[in-house]
């Protein structure tokens, strides 16, 4: 079986497991449908528009939503001991880390198609730009969300401090993919042209799989005691 | 088959938890080893199933080193342990047909319901782990742990929660594994269970091996006065 097949093994129990008790993705969806709903009334749309706002409100939603779906990402593994059998299979850790990430990206895509939706539905934003372009930027975005949330969720197990230390460690590393996410979008938002987003894309790209291949590197490290 | 431990050292910060352990288990035979509360023996098991790396010394399998980063290691280890390691929001099925894609077992159906067979639930299988008592989790524990057919069976204190029913399923389960040759590893509390099972027996006390004999050699008070403070006369001599 290919590494490949185990990281589909590993996110679709995990996925299965997130819909059935549901906790996590309530919490997610609840958070970014809020803050929409907040800056909606916040904001003053008759000084600033709302594409204006866009793209720091959608990606502050998100990255909000993805720490906190982060920290609860080793629950199901740790309630019944489950990990320590999960670690005992002859799997590669590599695999159990994207797996783990794969799922999380799921749960991160939700959170930000309704964010548009919200943004949509609370700030009245009719013309959000282009879609494809929104979705060359989040893709690589949220994966680097992704996999710095699984690794640093399985370190604050790790710590006394729990997933109070999460927000700590993962939001000063992810300052760039933030940066320049909200700046790649906005350009999206304000419907520029294609160069002048590529670029920051591909930093996105640089950081996403820069993460991802430092945790699958350090993710046995961390696993193992 | 011979699973051999030579000096094995663990420390936690400044606490040694395990402290120059030599101990050894061969195929076809059952070892159990007793101690108080916080004598080391889950530690010890842990280096010896390759989830702990140990500070000092190491675990052989017939001369070769074990390592837990090695996948054909854990592909031969079973592990059974008093937290069932089962996903409550997953059915008995689902449980099992994830542990068995990642044993890479053929057919996964077939080699559950036979594993469920084994231990006497057979019958939950289409049942969500969280709606299961303690004693049924722990019988899909045993089935889980053994699907994959282990050549190293590890227990950690697996009798705790476990019914009458199920403690039997459970011996049945690990004479079975002794007859086809497995090595089997038990760490218990339960000297009454333990001692029937075992063809080997070790005490361990503050991380230190205080006994180290046959089971036959060894009754229940003497294995009790090693648990004591104290332990029996002569109880260093004792270790083998």
């Amino acid at each position: 079986m290919t590494s490949l097949r185990w990281v589909a093994v590993v996110a679709h129990k995990d996925l299965r497991i997130e819909f059935r008790a549901g906790g996590r993705v309530v919490a997610m969806i609840a958070l970014a449908v809020l803050a929409c709903f907040l800056f909606a009334f916040a904001l003053d749309r008759s000084q600033v528009s709302a594409r204006h706002v866009a793209a720091s409100l959608t990606w502050l939603t998100v990255l909000f939503a993805a720490t906190a779906g982060a920290g609860r990402a080793f629950d199901t593994e740790e309630e019944d001991g489950a990990f320590r059998h999960l670690l005992l299979t002859p799997i590669p850790r590599h695999a159990i880390f994207l797996g783990k990430t794969a799922a999380n990206l799921v749960l991160i895509w939700m959170v930000t198609l309704l964010t548009f939706i919200a943004l949509t539905a609370f700030l009245g934003l009719r013309d959000p730009g282009s879609l494809t372009h929104h979705g060359a930027v989040f893709l690589p975005g949220t994966i680097g969300l992704a996999a710095t949330g699984t690794f640093f969720g399985l370190v604050s197990r790790h710590s006394s401090l729990g997933d109070t230390i999460l927000p700590a460690l993962t939001f000063p590393l992810l300052v760039p993919v933030i940066f320049f996410g909200a700046t790649a979008s906005a350009r999206v938002f304000m419907e520029r042209p294609w160069p002048e987003i590529s670029g920051s894309v591909r930093l996105l790209w640089a950081f996403a799989l820069g993460f991802t291949a430092v945790g699958c590197v350090l993710f046995r490290y961390v696993a193992e005691e | 088959m011979k699973l051999e431990a030579r000096a094995l050292v663990c420390d936690y910060g400044p606490t040694r938890a395990v402290d120059s352990v030599d101990i050894a288990a061969a195929g076809g035979s059952i070892l159990a080893v007793f101690g108080p509360n916080g004598a080391g023996k889950t530690t010890l098991l842990r280096m010896l199933s390759g989830e702990r790396k140990p500070d000092r010394g190491d675990v052989r399998l017939d001369g070769g080193p074990v390592s837990g980063s090695d996948p054909a290691w854990r592909s031969r280890v079973g592990l059974i342990s008093h937290r069932t390691g089962l996903y409550r929001k997953l059915t008995v099925g689902e449980n099992l047909a994830f542990f068995a894609t990642l044993h890479g077992v053929a057919d996964r159906a077939a080699a559950a319901a036979r594993a469920l067979d084994g231990v006497g639930a057979g019958e939950l299988a289409g049942k969500p782990v969280e709606q299961l008592s303690r004693g049924q989790r722990q019988r899909v524990a045993l089935a889980r742990s053994l699907m994959h057919d282990p050549d190293i069976v590890f227990l950690d204190e697996p009798f705790t929660g476990l019914d009458p029913g199920g403690a039997e399923a459970l011996e049945a389960m690990l004479r079975a594994c002794r007859e086809a040759g497995k090595i089997v590893v038990l760490v218990t509390h339960d000297l009454r269970r333990g001692l029937e099972l075992a063809d080997r027996v070790a005490v361990l006390r503050r991380g230190r091996k205080v006994l180290d004999g046959s089971a036959s050699e060894h009754g229940a008070e003497e294995l009790l006065r090693f648990f004591t403070a104290g332990g029996g006369a002569g109880a260093e001599g004792a270790a083998a």
